[in-house]
């Protein structure tokens, strides 16, 4: 059970430290945010925190205003103990840090109907905002594949692979859930202002920053392990070597959850990244919506069955059967002796084989001797 | 002086040449002999004149040596239009007509036995000629006087029959005559009507986004276009939408467009200029000369030419005949088609924007996905196929994209920007004046068919660029060929996006557009 002392308190550290502070999630699963603000407030220098935090912590008393003018634009703060808190996200104080990022986040702004705690199955699906249409597309077919399965699907809201991945999911009517940079209320990218309403309106908007927070690059980089953590498994579409999204594969690493990456055309410099983590061993390679599931469901279910080509009726021979049918000559019969010498099979066993394969349809006797039966040389 | 001067046009493709009929009427061994080269269907033409004369009661000089001359004498002529001249120039040489009626009028006209005029063939043409050698007059049949009327400056008179040319020749009151039947239509080539293509609009098709602006840049630059991709990707629904986003024809094109429908026979009466860019897609049983032209007789133009100034799809590229596929490379390069024959060698306007579309196999059911994958086709019938689609042809294609089988997300997107055709048009439309202002002056109006070494010399790449290109030439992913082209097309991505000149970025594009790379989806965001 949640105290409103504690969401308070958590709202106005939210407010004076920048998110994925690892020092500060320590330092609150210890003491508690209560006590933390308090002795920050009392200048005490707790951990060599003040120095970064007295600009900022005069800022840290208005935090009823932050809450009403939240509630006007329909969002809401969950924190820890919440009953709408994701768990999934307690593994990150667990998780090693990365770049000195890490740790639980404070408190979440977030907007939209869709509850945290409920959402099943998350997919997170991650990669370059510089995507290639090829990237779009399987993106947006990876997440609509997942979200008819009842994954809820997590990205940014950049734009690229993260769009292409909420809109595969609202094509097929699933939940769609963003995870900003920034506060939960801006429009950024100014272009997605049509997605961000979408997503409020059928998912959910999430965000670590206060309302208003530009966003900003080390604000990327924390709130990549928050898409990690929240999803079950993550996916790469197209990412550069060097990305957002590489980073959000480390978290996912950390986090100890399924990484896949989709495979891209050899020469494209937009799949470097993606091939790198299968290369590395990092990732696992998914190229459809079934191999995402079969990965983040708990373990058995949701098994996809071996890709095979189409069975034709050769594939049910025997060996020594399919190497007589190799054999029979397909327009002028021969006879008996003359197969079984192309065969290198006795005689006795070839006037055998020969009458099975007679049985399936697969030869025809001919008064000169034998030939393949119609249809059968072709397939 | 027994001797008259009439004049008509003849055809040498879309090419015409004013001819002096002359007739001489004189004492000698009764006969008609027709000098000048006439083929078969001209010198029977002797004998429709003769008895359209009769039979409109006038008088034929059977006891007189009558010579007629089509002048200059050393240019082969074919056709059936010549007769009406001929009756003319024969009348006037008896002096039924008088010679001063006959002087700066062109005659143009088929004869029926009874005198009645008939339609032929390439009458725009054949007055445009005119009109350049200072001819302000023409009569010819009635159904085409509007055809004729297209030319500028050009005084018309569309009559039904012989017996009426000579009243209005003579001042007479002009007698009643049955009218005349229109040209028979020749459209049955393309099995798709021009009409159903005005309902088509690129709104009607959901994602794409990706060959939707390769179908831009095609139509702002004039560039060829490979579509490849699995049944039902939508390559037609997609191709036939391209005349949808052309702007519509300049005055210099509808003539050149419209004479060449004219030549074909093609042009109902009332048909006006044509004003939007055509699109035909004849089937891939089509002939060498139904597609480039030809015919016995006189040249017909072929469906290439009748899609000048618009677009031709040939739809499942690779069934093409290999005779077929391969007249296509001179009119691929060079936008007009020449037709050799023994005695002529006849050049006809062929510059559309060509795109070829090809399944992935004969099938058309292989798919790369193993699991979807229905395709029924051998192994050898599937290389067979696919080394059709490479080859001569593929390399004078400017923009390949392979387009993959529609999925369900794409038509249910509730953010997808379904831009409708006269948005797309607008912008093709800008691009196009870009180039015009460009190339002033010049003997091309775009990128697509500028030559290579204009644009080394005159329209350079950016430093940065041209290395890029370069770059590409030396890795051995880009042919010299390829070099102009990607040098085309950026100038195309750089006129879609107002820039000055082409830098990276265009090159990028231009790169991806050409070798079949999905684009980046940075070169389509338009609007979230």
């Amino acid at each position: 059970m949640t105290s409103d002392a504690d969401r308070l308190a958590r709202l106005a550290l939210s407010k004076v430290f920048e998110p994925g502070d690892a020092r500060v999630a320590q330092l609150v699963l210890g003491l508690g945010a209560e006590r933390l603000l308090t002795a920050l407030r009392d200048h005490e220098d707790v951990a060599g925190l003040l120095a970064d935090a007295s600009e900022r912590l005069p800022q840290a008393d208005d935090v009823h205003r932050d809450l009403e003018r939240a509630a006007r634009l329909g969002i809401r703060w969950v924190v820890p103990g919440d009953a709408e808190w994701p768990c999934s996200l307690d593994d990150l104080d667990m998780a090693e840090t990365l770049d000195r990022t890490g740790g639980a986040p404070l408190g979440l702004w977030v907007r939209g109907p869709a509850r945290l705690s409920e959402i099943s199955a998350p997919v997170a699906i991650v990669g370059a905002r510089s995507a290639t249409t090829y990237g779009e597309s399987a993106a947006a077919e990876l997440a609509a594949d997942v979200a008819r399965a009842g994954s809820v699907v997590i990205s940014g809201a950049a734009y690229g692979i993260d769009q292409a991945a909420h809109r595969g999911t609202l094509a097929a009517r699933g939940q769609t859930i963003a995870v900003l940079a920034c506060g939960a209320d801006r429009i950024y990218p100014s272009a997605h202002r049509d997605l961000l309403a979408q997503l409020a309106q059928h998912g959910a908007i999430v965000a670590e920053v206060g309302l208003g927070r530009a966003p900003m690059r080390q604000r990327f980089l924390s709130r990549n392990r928050l898409i990690a953590a929240l999803a079950r498994g993550t996916v790469v579409v197209e990412a550069a070597a060097r990305s957002g999204a590489i980073n959000t594969a480390g978290w996912a690493t950390r986090l100890g959850r399924p990484l896949m990456a989709v495979p891209g055309p050899l020469s494209s410099a937009t799949s470097e990244g993606t091939h790198q983590l299968i290369r590395d061993g990092a990732a696992t390679l998914v190229t459809r919506g079934e191999h995402v599931l079969e990965a983040v469901a708990p373990m058995g279910e949701h098994l996809t069955e071996r890709v095979r080509g189409i069975e034709r009726p050769r594939d049910r021979l025997t060996s020594r059967e399919q190497r007589l049918l190799e054999a029979v000559p397909v327009a002028r019969p021969a006879p008996v002796e003359s197969v079984a010498r192309t065969a290198g099979i006795g005689v006795v066993e070839v006037r055998q084989l020969l009458e099975v394969l007679a049985g399936r349809r697969m030869v025809e006797q001919l008064p000169a001797g034998w030939r393949l039966a119609d249809g059968a040389g072709h397939e | 002086m027994p001797f008259a001067t009439t004049h008509t046009v003849s055809l040498s493709g879309a090419t015409g040449h004013v001819i002096d009929v002359q007739a001489d009427v004189s004492p000698g061994q009764v006969a008609t002999v027709l000098v000048g080269r006439p083929d078969a269907a001209l010198n029977e033409s002797r004998d429709r004149c003769r008895m359209a004369i009769l039979n409109s009661g006038l008088d034929w000089p059977a006891t007189r040596r009558t010579t007629i001359l089509l002048s200059p004498a050393d240019l082969p002529k074919r056709g059936t239009h010549y007769d009406l001249a001929i009756a003319v120039a024969v009348l006037g040489a008896t002096r039924w007509v008088p010679a001063e009626a006959l002087r700066g009028v062109l005659f143009i006209g088929e004869l029926t036995l009874a005198g009645g005029l008939r339609s032929v063939p390439g009458v725009l043409p054949m007055v445009l000629a005119a009109s350049q050698r200072g001819f302000r007059h023409v009569v010819l049949p009635e159904p085409q006087a509007h055809e004729a009327s297209m030319v500028p400056g050009m005084e018309v008179l569309g009559m039904r029959s012989l017996a009426q040319v000579v009243a209005e020749l003579r001042g007479e009151l002009v007698p009643e005559a049955p009218p005349v039947a229109p040209m028979s239509s020749a459209r049955l080539l393309s099995w798709r009507g021009a009409e159903r293509l005005d309902d088509v609009d690129l709104a009607d098709l959901a994602g794409m986004e990706d060959t939707r602006y390769a179908l831009e840049v095609a139509a702002a630059g004039g560039h060829h276009l490979l579509l490849s991709g699995p049944k039902g990707s939508g390559k037609t629904s997609i191709a036939e939408r391209i005349p949808g986003i052309l702007p519509d024809l300049s005055r210099e094109e509808s003539i050149e467009l419209t004479a060449v429908h004219s030549l074909a026979g093609a042009l109902e009466p009332g048909d006006g200029l044509m004003t939007r860019p055509p699109f035909a897609a004849p089937h891939h049983d089509a002939s060498t000369a139904s597609l480039v032209g030809g015919g016995s007789g006189a040249v017909r133009p072929g469906e290439i030419s009748r899609a000048h100034c618009g677009v031709l799809l040939l739809d499942e590229f690779p069934l093409f005949r290999a005779d077929v596929i391969n007249a296509l490379r001179q009119p691929l390069e060079s936008g007009d088609i020449s037709v050799a024959r023994a005695e002529e060698s006849v050049v006809l306007p062929a510059r559309s924007i060509v795109v070829l579309a090809a399944n992935p196999c004969p099938c058309g059911d292989f798919h790369a996905d193993a699991s979807i994958d229905r395709c029924k086709c051998r192994e050898v019938q599937r290389r067979d196929y696919r080394r059709k689609v490479t080859g001569p042809i593929t390399d004078r294609i400017d923009i390949t994209r392979h387009l993959a089988a529609p999925t369900p997300t794409a038509g249910r997107d509730p953010l997808a920007v379904r831009e409708t055709s006269a948005a797309v048009r607008a912008r093709v439309a800008a691009a196009r004046d870009r180039q015009t202002e460009r190339y002033d002056g010049e003997g091309w109006r775009l990128n697509g068919h500028a030559p290579g070494p204009a644009l080394t010399a005159r329209w350079p790449l950016s430093p940065a660029a041209a290395e890029l290109v370069d770059d590409q030439l030396w890795k051995g992913r880009l042919t010299r060929r390829g070099v102009t082209r990607v040098h085309r097309l950026a100038w195309t991505v750089a006129d879609l996006r107002g820039a000055d000149r082409p830098g990276t970025l265009e090159v990028e594009v231009a790169l991806r557009l050409r070798s079949g790379e999905p684009l980046l989806s940075s070169t389509l965001r338009r609007v979230g």
